[in-house]
């Protein structure tokens, strides 16, 4: 044979290689634009869930889920995002963007918190998210969804729904409409959207406006106005991790915790000075900033035993710039992270209103109550609840202690992250 | 026949870039923002571009980005109420204001936001 035979021959194989392999490529959407701890994509409808690794493609026909404690946005290439929040599944059915003609968007969450929020408004299109029970066109707003026994827990707290009755925890959604309002600022437009499920069509055009289906076939109960209770239990399904950091760092509770501990004192966290993200009070940077401040001034307690919670979780560790401009994998986690590992449940310990330094004594006397950095504790968080985020099934324990890391926050999936969370469902 | 090798691997070299995905650059404009809002600081500074072009949900988005991986990032958290405002979703707006009290944010910056947000809500917006 020869040589141009040959190179002819190639060239023809090499082509027949990667015209199918051009035809069978899956189309990509979007982009996994933000990972937290346990999320896994089927790619096309393939059984095999792998792990989310940060900033991945996202085609059309996978199947995304998370796990307990986890968080996903993906934006899609019109600048739509879709977040969900912890134990969700989430399906791109199908999307169709042309930037001169807009978007057309279906996808599916078979159970979860979700919210989603058109992009590149003014184009046209439109999108249509559907549940096991409801179908819910949207036309250039944000919408929030749950799907399951959260959405039964949220609603039967509203009067409107009658106490969510004859509902059922596996499909129930609750759809609530977050903007823009009629008065929005802004290159956006007022959103709305509509609701159809049991043969019947009901329309939310002002913020805040929710409808409830409770099971399938039948019809959306609302419009109603959410509570701010409501709204708060929404917004802490979908971002579970700031929901955490709040119960963490709630300020002196105006109530009892469920579980109060009386061998502990009411310790209120000292303010982090210097520290620009978790720290320092907003406008009013401190020296040094990015210094370390989590967890100082609250070492153990003389009083307590080593190994119990000691005080309330505060703020995560510092971070340095380094590791925030390039995420690195979550480190092992540790027992603390694990809620399987409880032995003994605790309340979070309470707080104390005043910010009064630490009992121990510190490395150098400050004129603030600067913390100062104390061993790791080996003790495990205990499950927290709060007047804001009452306990649902998918609520998890914040940390209990201010000096070992919350679990795996702050640091996004870079790729498996083996043991970070449990339950996954 | 030699000369004729570089015309052919060029030929099946074109092949595969016909094969890419047209959406790439915008693919990596995707992964750009994404990249852009890895920290608080980048974040904030990224969504407060979208604010001053008017992409109020876009801005949002990344903020949720910051908040997802920085759940501590309070500065973040009061740009956020405060978007939450520009887009009228005052339950919203109220509810993040709310949380933030008493969780290290400075009164005077919360005070001010809180008063910018209902100064807001007392003016139509122009359109």
């Amino acid at each position: 044979m020869s040589r141009t035979r040959k190179a002819a021959v190639l060239a023809a194989a090499l082509a027949s290689c990667l015209a199918p392999a051009a035809a069978n490529a899956p189309t990509q959407v979007g982009i996994a634009a933000a990972v937290l701890n346990r999320v896994t994509i089927a790619r096309g409808g393939a059984a095999q869930m792998r792990p989310a690794v940060l900033r991945q493609q996202v085609a059309m026909a996978d199947r995304v889920e998370t796990g307990s404690r986890s968080q996903l946005q993906i934006l899609l290439l019109d600048r739509s995002t879709f977040t969900v929040g912890a134990n969700a599944r989430l399906t791109i059915d199908r999307f169709v963007y042309d930037p001169a003609q807009g978007r057309s968007m279906s996808a599916s969450v078979a159970k979860g918190a979700f919210r989603f929020m058109s992009g590149r408004p003014g184009r046209g299109g439109n999108s249509t998210i559907a549940t096991p029970v409801a179908s819910i066109g949207i036309r250039g707003t944000i919408v929030d969804g749950v799907v399951g026994a959260d959405a039964i827990a949220i609603a039967g707290g509203e009067r409107a729904t009658g106490g969510a009755r004859d509902s059922d925890p596996q499909t129930a959604t609750l759809v609530l409409l977050r903007g823009p309002g009629a008065n929005t600022r802004g290159n956006v437009l007022p959103g709305e959207i509509s609701v159809s499920a049991g043969g019947k069509t009901v329309t939310l055009d002002r913020p805040l406006l929710a409808v409830y289906v409770p099971r399938a076939g039948a019809q959306p109960i609302g419009p109603f106005a959410l509570s701010l209770s409501g709204l708060n239990r929404v917004q802490g399904l979908i971002f579970p991790s700031l929901a955490e950091w709040r119960l963490a760092t709630a300020p002196a509770p105006s109530g009892a915790y469920p579980m109060p501990m009386p061998q502990q004192r009411r310790r209120r966290p000292p303010v982090m000075v210097g520290d620009p993200y978790g720290g320092g009070p907003i406008g009013e940077p401190g020296p040094g900033g990015g210094m370390p401040g989590y967890g100082v001034g609250i070492p153990s307690l003389p009083s307590m035993p080593r190994g119990t919670a000691q005080s309330p979780p505060r703020d995560p560790p510092p971070r340095t710039s380094t590791t925030q401009q390039e995420p690195v994998p979550v480190a092992a986690p540790t027992p603390a992270a694990d809620p399987t590992q409880y032995q003994q449940p605790t309340p979070p310990p309470p707080m104390e209103p005043t910010p009064t330094p630490a009992p121990t004594p510190a490395p150098a006397p400050t004129p603030a109550p600067t913390p100062t950095p104390t061993p790791p504790p080996t003790a495990p968080p205990p499950p927290a609840t709060g007047p804001n985020y009452p306990p649902t099934p998918n609520d998890a324990p914040p940390p209990s202690d201010n000096n070992s890391p919350p679990s795996t926050y702050g640091a996004p999936n870079q790729g498996p992250q083996p043991g970070t969370t449990s339950g996954k469902n | 026949m030699i000369a004729r090798r570089p015309l052919l691997l060029a030929a099946a070299l074109s092949l595969w870039v016909i094969a890419l995905p047209a959406s790439a650059e915008t693919i990596d404009e995707l992964e750009a923002l994404s990249r852009g809002s890895a920290t608080p600081v980048a974040g904030i500074a990224l969504a407060r571009r979208q604010m001053g072009r008017g992409e109020l949900t876009d801005a949002l988005a990344s903020l949720e980005r910051v908040l997802i991986n920085h759940p501590h990032a309070r500065d973040a958290q009061l740009l956020r109420a405060s978007l939450l405002c520009q887009l009228d979703d005052r339950a919203g707006s109220t509810t993040e204001f709310g949380q933030l009290r008493g969780r290290g944010v400075s009164e005077q910056a919360l005070d001010t936001a809180i008063r910018e947000c209902d100064a807001l809500s007392r003016q139509r917006p122009a359109r």
